[in-house]
């Protein structure tokens, strides 16, 4: 079970990296593009003309797609900010019943994210939403692919929360005590 | 029900839910449906898919993950050890000497990296030891650090720049070009500072060393070389209107890892590293966003920010005094929290109001920026403490009083820029794809 969950995440969080390289090698394509293009001009040549249509909404799109993905993993490398100023005086028992408490909320607002952004997403797929771009992209996709990060990301929370309770501690938790605060690290 | 007795709700729930420790990100999504449900019969749960979905599939906000990245491989490159050795030989000279490398060093690393902490650790992560191995004044080897490690958000590219940009619907590459020249005068003023002080305390300097040789100037200028031509591509072709924010980052990127891979020290441990580190730090900045745009369109519903911005209006402040009493509210508010919620909180309920009050949107982001570089160096929660105490093993609060003075010079900066606010919008006034 361990085994399967980690690799779940993990997959995700490699599809929200490829996402990121799938940006850099577009715009890339497309200012390389340009740049041969303005070289042509110089040298009296002909453009070549290379350039990457809809170039803004994939990249929206493999945007939204990739920072939903990675949602999971970053919740439990510790990377989500939050306060936890108020809990370091408290006795650990309190901080315990205080990490149960917000697993619990998180868990059911992303769940609620996940059921509204589905629902989205299959409307979407039903009434075969495209862009309005030079290439019709269904919008169903990308909106199917933050689903699944968000429903990732209520099932590590579920993980979190049966860890902690089992008198283990929090993924998210440990990389929070091991660099001594929970306020992120931007 | 009566709006007064919504906002204290709001408000209680914000700082209560905050304070439990939920996810700041959840906290903004929690407070949107309490608003939600009070405030309106919509169905709340599909317009809250449509602006999730809306804030999130943005063409402006590729560019984050791409400079983040970009920072990731520069700093697990040599370029810190490149730019200590690169910077030294110069500022020997200079009244405070080394101490100046700090604050150039933060400056030049600022330019190709949108992040403080960033900035701070991996000058740091160099400096502190041969600083402190000379004998230099811990005070102003690690407040120098601290201070002008704050560059990160200011100099462009700026990670906080992008957030407020998508979040308020301003130019990115505009909102980057007014952050240079104050950028540039907060350098100053630091070096400035530094120099006053070593003049004034010359007993506790060390031992001068002496001038550097032509061919160890040359050799130093090698070191810098590539650092200042990744500025001038990344920066150069925004303000050349050559690029979008999001292409100079891909440009940046690709040029980050050349240096990467010809100086040494990028092996494909340290690429994998830096590519799902920057997707990390991107979730948990998309998390907050999507709260906080959220959070934006319930407070809409609500009519608070409306009624708020309205009575500014009627009161006819002036705008020093609505800046005064917001740089007091955002420097305690700086004490508890993070830069960039700092910033989407206030964009959700503030930013009618300044608006309202006559500002200028791309000043008051720069003003913004300036306000939340003090909240890093403010205790209990301020990043740069946090990273210069993971390096240094000091207390943090030792630290933020050795930062103190160059908290006091940020804040003497925002009123130069409240007096001159030439200094922020001269630059992209003049951007050629005006």
């Amino acid at each position: 079970m361990r085994k399967t969950l980690d690799r779940l995440y993990g997959i995700a969080l490699a599809c929200a990296c490829l996402a990121m390289v799938a940006i850099a090698t577009l715009v890339f394509v497309q200012v390389a593009g340009r740049v041969i293009d303005r070289g042509a001009d110089l040298a009296g040549m002909a453009r070549l003309g290379i350039s990457v249509p809809s170039l803004a909404e994939f990249g929206g799109y493999l945007f939204a797609a990739s920072t939903f993905l990675a949602l999971p993993a970053t919740l439990r490398a510790g990377v989500h900010v939050r306060v936890t100023l108020a809990l370091k005086p408290m006795p650990p028992t309190i901080q315990k019943g205080f990490t149960l408490l917000v697993i619990a909320l998180g868990f059911a607002l992303a769940a609620y994210a996940t059921y509204y952004l589905g629902a989205q997403s299959w409307t979407a797929l039903e009434r075969g939403s495209v862009s309005y771009g030079l290439i019709p992209i269904p919008v169903w996709i990308p909106q199917a692919f933050m689903t699944a990060g968000l429903g990732i990301f209520a099932i590590s929370l579920v993980d979190e929360f049966l860890t902690t309770l089992s008198g283990g501690t929090a993924a998210f938790r440990q990389a929070e005590l091991e660099r001594g605060t929970g306020e992120g690290a931007n | 029900m009566d709006i007064a007795i919504l906002s204290a709700i709001l408000l209680v729930s914000l700082f209560a839910l905050l304070l439990t420790g939920l996810w700041v990100g959840f906290a903004l999504l929690a407070v949107g449906l309490i608003a939600m449900e009070f405030a309106t019969s919509a169905p709340v749960g599909q317009v809250f898919a449509r602006r999730v979905w809306g804030s999130m599939n943005s063409w402006d906000l590729t560019a984050l993950p791409m400079f983040i990245w970009m920072g990731e491989i520069l700093f697990r490159s040599r370029l810190s050890s490149d730019m200590f050795e690169g910077l030294a030989p110069f500022t020997r000279r200079l009244p405070g000497r080394l101490l100046h490398v700090n604050i150039f060093g933060s400056a030049l690393f600022a330019a190709v990296s949108g992040s403080s902490a960033a900035t701070t650790a991996t000058v740091g992560r160099m400096s502190l030891p041969e600083l402190q191995s000379r004998g230099y004044a811990p005070n102003l080897a690690i407040g120098t650090l601290a201070g002008s490690g704050t560059f990160g958000f200011l100099i462009p590219p700026s990670i906080i720049m992008i957030v407020y940009g998508a979040a308020t619907e301003q130019s990115i590459a505009r909102l980057f070009l007014a952050g240079v020249f104050p950028g540039i005068m907060l350098a100053a003023m630091f070096s400035a500072y530094v120099i006053v002080w070593s003049l004034m305390n010359a007993d506790k300097m060390p031992a001068p060393e002496p001038a550097p040789s032509w061919s160890e100037r040359v050799r130093a200028i090698g070191l810098l070389l590539p650092t200042v031509l990744l500025i001038v591509a990344v920066i150069g072709s925004i303000y050349a209107g050559f690029a979008s924010p999001t292409e100079a980052a891909v440009v940046g990127v690709t040029g980050a890892l050349l240096i990467a891979g010809v100086s040494g020290g990028l092996d494909w441990n340290s690429f994998r590293d830096a590519l799902t580190g920057a997707a990390m730090t991107t979730c948990m900045i998309a998390l907050i966003l999507a709260g906080a745009s959220f959070l934006t369109v319930a407070m809409g519903f609500t009519g608070i920010p409306r009624l708020l911005a309205g009575w500014i209006g009627d009161q006819q402040f002036s705008t020093y005094a609505l800046l005064a009493a917001l740089l007091v509210f955002f420097i305690v508010l700086g004490c508890f929290l993070d830069g960039i919620s700092i910033v989407l909180l206030t964009t959700s309920v503030i930013l009618p109001m300044v608006l309202a009050a006559g500002i200028d949107p791309i000043w008051f982001g720069v003003f913004l920026v300036v306000v939340v570089e003090m909240s890093q160096i403010t205790p209990p929660v301020g990043f740069n403490l946090f990273v210069i105490q993971s390096i240094t093993g000091r207390d943090m609060f030792e630290i933020a009083l050795w930062a103190l003075p160059f908290f006091l010079l940020l804040v003497a900066a925002v009123a130069l820029l409240t007096l001159f606010p030439e200094i922020a919008l001269w630059l992209p006034n003049t951007m050629m794809s005006n």
